[in-house]
């Protein structure tokens, strides 16, 4: 089987994505990534500001219209959505092998 | 306002020195062509940043700025197309990078190596043309005999060619020199773009992430 062109995601935009499922701008973003990952994962601002713009570019979120005129509010889209899906199953299809072949 | 002239090819030198400066009580507030100009304030405890990006639409602009605001960096200085993005630490305990991870860090090197390359590209149709068009010889560089226009010139000899010789090299020299500066111009840009571009693969496999 083929395996998607954009697997395997990196870890911030996995958080990101995720993060993602529900509007917010960057840096309630950055919080949430940060809470999402128990921590380990905390983003300083102009590594998230390029992170976003290469997931805009991919085509894995997009803005939303909101009131706040000063900061960009984004969402994940069908595309975004589908690619965190196909990640998650390699990371779980990781785990599960990984039982069974008896390292814990 | 304090005017200081410096130029710095390493943006983490730059960085260091303007904290160093604001340390020392001179807040950057406006970056020229020719240098710095600083406010006098208080001595400051504090880091400066930074970063490397054009933006073309206001809105863009606005949102970057808030999103490093929200995160405790106050933007100080640069504009939409002047690409340097200066950012003073707001907060004492807060983040002292504005980069976590190399690949990030080492992208801005890319951006600004990336500006010096299309700056020379667009020098080099201009200086093309100047050679064919022949305002551009470039065999005089390698025969500067060739900007003396004086018929005879180096036939004459004694006080007669001194006389020849001296009258005309300064016309000479303005001649060779004003069309070298395109050639030296483009040089200078590939130089610069070369140099970011070996300081993004340094940043970018000084330290191997993972595995």
């Amino acid at each position: 089987m083929k395996r998607d062109k954009n697997l395997p995601l990196t870890e911030t935009a996995y958080y990101i994505l995720l993060a993602l499922l529900k509007p917010a701008h960057g840096y309630l973003i950055m919080q949430k990534v940060e809470e999402l990952s128990d921590g380990q994962v905390r983003m300083a601002a102009g590594t998230l500001y390029g992170a976003l713009e290469a997931l805009l570019r991919r085509n894995f979120v997009k803005p939303v219209q909101t009131d706040d005129s000063r900061r960009k509010v984004y969402v994940i889209t069908d595309e975004g959505k589908r690619v965190l899906c196909l990640d998650c199953q390699r990371m779980s299809h990781m785990i599960h092998v990984t039982s069974r072949e008896g390292l814990w | 306002m304090v005017k200081k002239r410096r130029f710095f090819l390493d943006l983490e030198n730059e960085e260091k020195w303007l904290t160093e400066m604001a340390k020392q009580g001179l807040s950057l507030s406006r970056k020229t062509v020719f240098g710095y100009e600083l406010w006098q304030i208080p001595p400051q405890d504090t880091v400066i940043r930074i970063d490397y990006r054009h933006f073309h639409c206001p809105a863009d602009f606005e949102d970057y700025r808030m999103l490093f605001k929200d995160s405790g960096w106050e933007h100080i200085a640069g504009n939409k197309p002047s690409g340097t993005q200066y950012f003073k630490r707001t907060d004492k305990e807060g983040e002292t990078q504005i980069f976590s991870d190399t690949a990030s860090k080492a992208a801005r090197h890319r951006r600004l190596s990336n500006l010096w390359l299309s700056l020379a590209l667009a020098h080099l149709p201009l200086l093309i043309s100047l050679i064919y068009s022949g305002a551009v010889d470039p065999l005089a560089f390698l025969k500067p005999r060739l900007l003396y226009y004086t018929p005879g010139l180096w036939d004459m000899t004694g006080g007669s060619f001194l006389d020849a010789f001296l009258f005309e090299t300064p016309f000479a020299i303005m001649g060779g020199v004003s069309w070298t500066l395109f050639p030296v111009l483009v040089c200078l840009c590939i130089g610069c773009a070369a140099r970011s571009e070996m300081q993004y693969r340094k940043v970018k496999h000084g330290r191997k992430g993972g595995f």
